[in-house]
């Protein structure tokens, strides 16, 4: 299954949110949609979902326009919110039921869910009497329990502890095994890299930069050198500008010119004593501030 | 459809095991058998005694004149009419009986300066003192009954000319609004608690689920068309079965009693035609239904609950100006003046102004079709539109919204 979106344009009264967002997800991986904040993504989730209609574009399954009857979608709004002073188990088998399960079916899942992630003894209790990250558990499970074919994670991380976090990894590879399309947005890149096989990344309503995640970094301009060195104090004076020093205490080198890069790494092992030397290879982190950073 | 039924089952779920909820109907269901069984637990009190109290506890009337012969008259007459006094005789001057008056011995004095003048001596006068027009009119009668047997009438013609009784009855071939008043007094004030009450509760829900963010999920997973309708008529079903519940065991209660509560006000309250309970249940629905919709889409534009006692002010403005033009036509005896049919038609006002109009008055049957017809009409429209307006609410956080914007978002073509 693969999801496309075409062409969207949205605006607010005067403001225009998003100007033309295309990306493509598929089936069976997970999408990392990134931005920074009020870029545009919640509007394209909403978008997406039906909340409201886009003034332009389309939202494709498999090249046809989305039937949303058929197609399930579960959502982790980055907003949590349920209902405070009601049972989690009415509430968890209410929302399975607007999603269009039986009430037995949706109790069935429920109580699956709750056992899956260790929730079984909090089923009739209220919501405010849980702590934050047990209640994020609970509002996992609206977004699961239907078995939806599309999940849409915002912020799925944030507020968990390190085992809380371990299950929900585990819980989301497990989507991704089923053959789901899971689409992630999230501040957290590490998490992003490690689920994530393409990404969109979204600046002020446009798509910066789309595709896969690995020749995205790989199509990274190779300009930069990275040298480990006993003696940087030399090879800063001699170089500039054009070097500057790193956290870990390693150089980066700026090159005018890519193709100008062996020819540089040569002369800086003649002229130095280099323990490393290596191509700078981007971290996600690094794409998304030149990508999302700019042009704001 | 389905979506619908499930929200309502919800909602509806919410107020059953609301226990604010469930502890108000109970108290009102207790606080009506209490006072349907008042006559029985006062008269339980008062078995014992047969209502007589001996002579000598009842308050003193004394009773004062020059001529001794009109004294005596005074009092015998007197004590025909003021059963609840001790009548006597003062001697002494009128010092004297001022003084007694003052001093609390005696609770009132009538001092006759003649046959047809007397003076009222009483230390506090009440507000609901009527000796005085009592005694008028039986000094009065002495007066014109001595004057007629001076005049050489006998005695058994004078008696007979001054007691003739006046034969009366009255026809009603409209409505009796005496007999009337007060279920519709009683109607039209439940319609009004009603729905302020659960228009407030409607309002409060639905920005409860936007400031707790349940609304997220919430507008990804229903329709807001079917939210909206959801809502509102689950709060009609529980307003509704509460006021069952409550009138049902008023009138349960009452044909249980009705020995105890033969009193005829009382009798004329639960005595409504069974015409004007259809058009009462009619109107009900009809008013909560417009009024809900619009409480719900004014608690979708508010972000936090604080807001919406400011947010809803005109539309309580709006519903309490027609509650006014109600009670004051009602108790002014006129419900067709000009204001109240112009109410009768105006979707807002209708629920009260033509139920009361109906209650009170001969309305044509087109008149009460047009009344229903348009209420229908705009409880319909409003529903619509406080559903587009939910959608546009729901999602929108920060200060509530200009009303311009609102119908601009709204309006504008999807």
């Amino acid at each position: 299954m693969v999801l496309e979106l075409k062409s969207i344009d949205k605006s607010f009264g005067e403001k225009e949110v998003l100007k033309g967002v295309s990306f493509t997800a598929e089936g069976g991986k997970a999408f990392g949609l990134l931005g920074r904040n009020g870029a545009g993504k919640t509007t394209c989730i909403r978008i997406l979902m039906n909340v409201f209609p886009a003034n332009s574009g389309e939202v494709l399954i498999d090249g046809a326009p989305i039937d949303y009857s058929k197609i399930g979608i579960g959502y982790l709004p980055e907003e949590r919110g349920l209902y405070p002073k009601k049972l989690i188990i009415d509430q968890l088998v209410y929302f399975a039921e607007l999603k269009g399960m039986s009430r037995k079916d949706a109790t069935c899942s429920v109580d699956y869910w709750l056992d899956r992630l260790g929730m079984s003894e909090y089923r009739n209790k209220r919501l405010d009497t849980l702590s934050k990250g047990n209640q994020q558990k609970i509002q996992l499970i609206t977004a699961l329990a239907h078995d939806p074919d599309i999940v849409i994670l915002d912020e799925p991380f944030s507020g968990l502890d390190p085992v809380n976090a371990m299950l929900l990894k585990d819980v989301v590879k497990e989507q991704i095994a089923k053959g789901k399309i899971v689409l992630f947005s999230s501040h957290q890149m590490s998490y992003i890299e490690e689920f994530c096989d393409s990404i969109a990344i979204i600046n002020a309503g446009k798509v910066a930069i789309s595709g896969d995640l690995y020749e995205i970094k790989r199509n990274y301009v190779r300009d930069k050198l990275v040298v480990s060195t006993v003696a940087p104090e030399r090879i800063k004076a001699d170089l500039g500008e054009a070097c500057s020093e790193r956290e870990d205490g390693s150089l980066l080198i700026h090159l005018t010119r890519p193709d100008e890069k062996q020819a540089i790494m040569k002369r800086l092992v003649e002229s130095y004593d280099i323990d490393e030397i290596k191509v700078f290879e981007p971290s996600l982190n690094d794409i998304f501030v030149e990508y999302a950073g700019e042009q704001v | 459809m389905k979506q619908f039924g499930k929200i309502l089952k919800f909602e509806l779920n919410g107020y059953l095991t609301n226990k604010i909820f469930v502890g108000i109907t109970i108290f009102l269901v207790v606080a009506i058998a209490i006072v349907m069984f008042i006559p029985n637990i006062i008269g339980l009190f008062e078995s014992d005694d047969d209502g007589n109290i001996a002579p000598a506890d009842l308050p003193t009337m004394l009773v004062y004149a020059e001529d001794e012969k009109l004294s005596a008259i005074v009092k015998q007459y007197f004590e025909g009419v003021f059963v609840d006094y001790n009548v006597k005789e003062a001697d002494g001057s009128i010092d004297d009986l001022k003084e007694m008056i003052t001093s609390g011995d005696a609770d009132c004095a009538f001092v006759m300066n003649g046959e047809a003048s007397y003076t009222y001596y009483v230390n506090n006068l009440s507000m609901y003192d009527s000796n005085t027009a009592i005694a008028d009119t039986v000094l009065q009668e002495v007066y014109r009954w001595k004057q007629m047997v001076d005049n050489d009438i006998p005695s058994e013609t004078a008696s007979e000319i001054l007691s003739v009784q006046i034969e009366s009855s009255t026809e009603i071939l409209g409505k009796d609004q005496m007999q009337n008043f007060f279920y519709t007094y009683i109607m039209i004030f439940a319609l009004y608690m009603v729905i302020l009450l659960y228009g407030q509760m409607v309002a409060t829900n639905v920005a409860t689920e936007k400031s707790s963010r349940a609304m997220e999920l919430l507008v990804t997973s229903a329709n807001p068309t079917s939210m909206m309708f959801g809502k509102v008529l689950a709060s009609c079903i529980a307003g509704f079965s509460q006021l069952v519940l409550v009138f049902g065991t008023a009138i349960l209660l009452y044909n249980v009693n009705k020995e105890a509560l033969s009193n005829p006000l009382i009798a004329s309250i639960f005595d409504i035609p069974i015409e004007l309970f259809i058009y009462l249940i009619v109107f009900f629905v009809l008013g909560f239904l417009i009024y809900a919709f619009m409480f719900g889409a004014i608690g979708s534009t508010a972000s936090k609950l604080e807001d919406i006692n400011t947010s809803v002010m005109p539309i309580m403005f709006l519903f309490i100006i027609a509650f006014m033009v109600v009670m004051f036509s009602m108790s002014s005896g006129s419900v067709d003046n000009t204001a109240m049919l112009i109410c009768s038609y105006i979707p807002f006002t209708s629920p009260m102004a033509m139920f009361t109009r109906i209650c009170m008055s001969t309305v044509a049957w087109y008149e009460i079709a047009i009344s229903i017809a348009i209420l229908i009409g705009s409880t319909v429209g409003i529903g619509i539109l406080s559903a587009r307006i939910y959608r546009v609410g729901v999602l929108l956080y920060g200060m509530p919204p200009k009303l311009s914007t609102i119908i601009k978002t709204v309006f504008k073509k999807q």
